[in-house]
């Protein structure tokens, strides 16, 4: 068994040792492995190098509320961990099957969800890139006989080592029996079959959309053994995402500010909640404030501090908005 | 040009598996390019039979170094261009014979490269105990190392004999998220499956 610490670094270190009787072609295999992950991470965005599990948890719980859907991925977290260990150990394992629904209007955290989830994986080795690929179903649903299962291998191809998220994945079905769509769900139950642990398959979209849209594809439904749901958020939590957002931005709400969002939260939530967009809305509200609040620096007489800089102010929200 | 790879321990039939899906693409005079261990290549015309008479035997490491075929495989729309590898079998430990280390060094160093990997395990002796052929740590490695890429397959061949049946469901067992295509190559089962795997991670 060679030493550790002098274990070979590169791919022609590792076949030299082969060749010279050092390691045997089981431990060649084993470093190869270690050496691609070490290229795979040096080859991916620079801010990613130093991320650990550990860093992508803290961004999970560092999003506002989503209580239970915290909870459900450090439980997905844990059971892929255990069900590797007993791999490892030679023990039957569960077949791991990660492909999931998320439920939950527009700007529930869903796709920042996602794109969470697979680095969690990729750091976990369940999945090689973790990348995020996010489509809808213009992407997949072609024109004429045959074009939707050529559009729709070609974004399954594209989510290979990652996440194919669909957004909305409930208007697959609309259309009935003779609608595209249904080729597009006849491709990915097969690619679900032909890649199986090569990507995972997350279908998003309402509430009530989706329950129906499983209900009519029975089939469907029992390859997603996960289900995740995205409640809406509260007054509360929306104005605390709001602050986060100025935070990162470097500005700050003044008082008056402050109680004007707390105010259109408030009336959008009460007027619509079905379409109030969540979080969405929310940062639409803060872009263009930001806005506003350059404009009506720009027209002010004397000199502008670093703390007019900083601070939105209420009038920064407009009357109405 | 993109390379199918065949990989998996001596004696799992990994030659005459190539020589027969050869044939299965259509190729009946096969144009081999060698290359020995010492890194000397020279090309061969054979026949099937010739090739499978010559190039294949019941004796491990039969096959030293790589066998390239260049195969035009036809599918549904048009054809497509790759390099079929055969490869030299792999071992659980150390082997003495350094012609035989360097022949598997060979195979390590394409295997990275390879867009398709084809995994042979011998279902009729994954049980057998301290048989060259049987199931063991190389195995567990190479399906590791291709269960982080695309296009790589496990091949449970020799399913024409009796004791592949239970074979095949402890290899199934043993070797979960893996794709498992059953096969005979001595008798050309289970090659359209296999065509299919190529075909679509070419």
């Amino acid at each position: 068994m060679h030493n550790r610490n002098l274990a070979p670094m590169t791919v022609e270190e590792v076949l030299d040792w082969l060749e010279e009787g050092r390691v045997s072609p089981a431990e060649a295999f084993a470093l190869f492995r270690t050496i691609g992950e070490r290229v795979e991470i040096a080859n991916s965005q620079p801010k990613e190098t130093q991320e650990k599990l550990k860093d992508v948890l803290a961004e999970l719980d560092g999003l506002i509320g989503l209580t239970e859907v915290k909870q459900l991925v450090r439980e997905i977290q844990a059971f892929v961990q255990i069900q590797k260990r007993r791999t490892e150990e030679r023990l039957v394992t569960e077949p791991l099957v990660l492909h999931t629904i998320f439920r939950g209007n527009p700007g529930t955290g869903k796709t920042t969800v996602a794109r969470i989830l697979g680095r969690m994986f990729r750091h976990m080795g369940v999945l090689p890139r973790g990348h995020l690929v996010e489509v809808e179903r213009a992407d997949l649903v072609g024109e004429y006989i045959g074009h939707t299962a050529q559009k729709t291998r070609e974004q399954i191809r594209k989510a290979l080592g990652g996440i194919l998220f669909i957004d909305e994945a409930y208007s697959l079905a609309r259309g009935g029996e003779k609608d595209f769509g249904k080729e597009a769900i006849d491709t990915l139950v097969k690619a679900m079959e032909d890649h199986k642990q090569e990507f995972i398959l997350i279908l998003a979209g309402y509430t009530e959309e989706m329950n129906f849209f499983l209900q009519s594809n029975p089939g469907l439904r029992s390859r997603f053994p996960i289900h995740i749901d995205f409640p809406d958020y509260n007054a509360q939590e929306l104005l605390a995402i709001a602050e986060l957002m100025l935070e990162k931005r470097q500005y700050r709400l003044s008082e008056g500010a402050r109680r004007r969002l707390a105010l259109l939260i408030q009336r959008g939530l009460r007027n619509d909640s079905y379409t109030f967009g969540n979080a969405r809305t929310v940062r639409n509200w803060i872009e263009l404030a930001i806005r506003r609040q350059a404009v009506r620096l720009v027209q002010k007489p004397g000199e502008v501090t670093r703390e007019d800089l900083m601070y939105i102010e209420a009038e920064d929200f407009g009357e109405g908005l | 040009m993109k390379a199918c790879m065949i990989i998996g321990k001596a004696n799992v039939g990994k030659t005459l598996f190539a020589v027969n899906f050869a044939g299965y693409l259509g190729v009946s005079r096969l144009d081999i390019d060698f290359t020995t261990p010492n890194g000397e290549t020279y090309r061969r015309t054979l026949t099937q039979k010739e090739a499978v008479e010559e190039l294949t035997s019941p004796n491990p490491h039969h096959t030293l170094g790589l066998q390239r075929l260049e195969i035009q495989m036809p599918g549904l729309k048009g054809k497509k261009r790759f390099a079929l590898l055969d490869t030299s079998g792999l071992t659980d430990g150390i082997p003495e014979e350094s012609m035989v280390r360097r022949a598997m060094a060979q195979t390590l160093a394409q295997v990275r490269e390879a867009a398709v990997i084809l995994h042979l395990i011998d279902a009729s002796s994954v049980g057998k105990e301290g048989a060259v052929e049987a199931v063991g740590p190389v195995d567990w490695q190479v399906a590791q190392f291709g269960g982080m890429r695309t296009g790589y397959a496990i091949l449970a061949n020799k399913m024409d004999l009796p004791e592949a049946a239970a074979g095949l469901v402890q290899i199934r067992r043993e070797f979960p998220g893996h794709v498992i295509l059953p096969i005979s190559a001595l008798l050309k089962t289970g090659f359209a499956e296999v065509k299919q795997f190529v075909w679509r991670h070419l």
